[in-house]
């Protein structure tokens, strides 16, 4: 499948609940300049599981990651970045899937039944972000300590994040620097 | 008489852990039947860092997140940084990124057969390897200054160009280290002990291999052609059509144990001296930085709104990175993921069932780097001076310039 056949059968699969999607090209090399793609999509938090069991139809993938971003208002934008047709010489087609998961409901389908190795990425989201994923068996913190506070996520800007970060968060060193906060 | 079950905990702090890590195993007998593994004694929060400060700090600061693979992270940063912007660097540049790329490959994997002999007890093949390792740490350090953290990459380029002494050393590290892999293939992967002690140890199947999301050596050992370099060109990678090194290549089939990631190495070191040679005899003329007043080109970033995910191979694997920039002069959300973080996923399946003795083996296996050591050196005289930063700073300069007078020769 090439990239606009995958995107196609995403449209297909997920109908209105692909709310918006892009094809961004990049031109690599110096002497023998080749094009790779990427897909780009903002889906509707519903069609999530729906739109990665679609991707796994297409080949099986490689994770690449699961992010999120607290953009400070009722919801935080998840990210998951896969790779299909990897192994091919300039073959793998990266897709990106975003949503909107809102804070009053911080709850999504694991995707470890289909692949284990996504466990590690949600345990850290989970510990992070707060996000809950029903399904995952292992739900022991990965990179914060045992005891660490309940309800305080490092990667949230609300009042659920940490004190000290919720401060500092989005000011640059030099703001800092004049307020006199030098230990930020 | 029945067996009885005992708890080993090994780590955060062990003599066979380079790093901080916990392994929690249960034994009965020699067979380990439960095991647990524990992570996040080095989680500095470098990511948080990253979004305050702007991108060039932010690029530096990625360099921090490893010492080892030190180019690996700052190369994924830029190549994501430029697609996010727009920019792309001069055809020079592209060239000379992945020369200092490939050096680190071969000091990274010349890093890990001494410490997997080490690990298997060969400490004489450790010193003799880590000594032919010398050669490249002070190539790297001739080229960019430094033998660790080198600082040489930029967005849109990197921040030192190649003299004619750099490329006579260069052909005279290709020539050395032919030689050095051809006498390693010979004393490790021709050792009958060597083969006993690895065949069939830390074995990973191709399935398993795809479903633990892992990558780098440990996916290719298992069978799986995953290379970035191959998959998602980038530089001049994209010019020179590598290809994944699978052990099927090589020897008709994958099995995926410590015997098979360490033939992958050798040969990786090989492929790296190829890639090395074609960019030193086809290396562009003309500027290095596409754009080189750093004003401007924070201006430009704060000029951009946009995002992008970009991946370097880096010699334990792939090193993918996501940014996004909003108006600000550096990133508002920076995520990394260093090949350790996928890899480590294997650790359990490997030592389930194995014997006590092949622990440090599948701990080694897969080069594990625990979010890598913050590295802070206080150097004392021996009259008890601590040393300070324009001193050791003076003694590095020396040292490089010492080196280029003997390149000279």
């Amino acid at each position: 499948m090439n990239v606009e056949q995958i995107l196609e059968k995403l449209k297909e699969s997920l109908g209105d609940a692909l709310l918006s999607y892009e094809i961004k090209e990049y031109t690599m090399g110096v002497k023998r300049k080749r094009t790779l793609y990427e897909i780009w999509a903002e889906i509707d938090k519903s069609a999530f599981r729906k739109a990665v069991e679609t991707i796994f139809d297409i080949d099986y993938p490689h994770l690449h990651f699961i992010t999120g971003e607290d953009t400070g208002g009722d919801a935080i934008k998840m990210i998951y970045s896969f790779g299909v047709y990897h192994g091919r010489p300039w073959g793998e087609i990266s897709i990106t899937l975003k949503f909107d998961l809102p804070k009053s409901e911080l709850v999504l389908p694991t995707i470890t039944d289909l692949m284990i190795g996504a466990e590690t990425n949600e345990r850290e989201i989970r510990e992070m972000l707060g996000v809950e994923f029903e399904g995952l068996k292992n739900k022991r913190h990965l990179f914060l300590p045992d005891d660490w506070p309940e309800g305080k996520y490092p990667w949230r800007r609300d009042e659920y994040g940490v004190d000290d970060m919720v401060k500092h968060m989005h000011k640059s060193v030099k703001e800092l620097r004049k307020k006199g906060e030098r230990n930020a | 008489m029945p067996k009885t079950a005992y708890y080993i905990p090994i780590g955060p702090i062990h003599p066979a852990l380079k790093e901080p890590i916990r392994v929690e195993a249960e034994v009965e007998g020699e067979k380990i039947v439960k095991v647990d593994v524990k992570r996040g004694f080095a989680h500095r929060g470098i990511e948080y860092m990253g979004m305050k400060r702007n991108a060039i700090q932010t690029l530096y600061l990625s360099e921090r997140i490893c010492g080892i693979c030190s180019i690996s992270h700052p190369y994924a940063f830029v190549i994501t940084a430029e697609k996010a912007l727009g920019i792309e660097a001069p055809p020079r540049a592209q060239y000379i990124r992945p020369i200092i790329a490939e050096l680190e490959r071969i000091h990274s994997h010349l890093l890990w057969l001494g410490v997997i002999a080490h690990e298997m007890g060969f400490d004489s093949l450790l010193f003799w390897i880590w000594k032919g390792r010398e050669k490249v740490l002070d190539l790297l350090e001739l080229l960019t200054g430094n033998r660790i953290n080198y600082s040489v990459f930029m967005i849109g380029g990197v921040r030192r160009d190649l003299k004619e002494s750099h490329i006579k050393a260069l052909k005279d590290m290709i020539t050395y280290y032919w030689e050095f892999t051809e006498k390693m293939k010979e004393i490790i992967l021709s050792d009958p002990v060597y083969k006993a002690r690895t065949r069939g140890v830390a074995q990973l199947s191709k399935e398993l291999a795809l479903k633990l999301n892992v990558v780098g050596p440990t996916a290719r050992a298992a069978g799986l052609r995953m290379d970035i370099r191959q998959d998602m060109p980038y530089d001049a990678y994209a010019d020179i059509d590598v290809r994944a090194v699978v052990p099927q290549d090589i020897v008709g089939e994958a099995r995926g144990d410590a015997y098979d990631i360490t033939m992958v190495r050798i040969y990786e070191i090989e492929q790296s001296l190829d890639i090395i040679e074609y960019c030193v005899d086809n290396l562009p003329e003309g500027k290095i930085l596409a754009i080189p007043n750093y004003v401007a080109l924070l201006a430009k970033i704060r000029r951009t709104k946009g995002e992008a995910i970009g991946a370097h191979e880096a010699p334990r694997g792939e090193v993918v990175h996501y940014l996004k920039f909003d108006g600000r002069d550096g990133p508002s959300v920076w995520k990394v993921i260093a090949p350790s973080y996928n890899n480590i996923n294997s650790w359990a399946p490997l030592l389930l069932g194995a014997e006590v003795a092949d622990i440090p083996i599948v701990v080694a296996y897969i080069d594990p780097c625990m979010c890598c050591n913050d590295r802070v050196a206080l150097l004392k005289t021996p009259e008890g001076k601590v040393l300070g930063y324009e001193y050791i700073h003076r003694k590095a300069v020396e040292k490089t310039k010492r080196i280029e007078r003997e390149v000279r020769k």
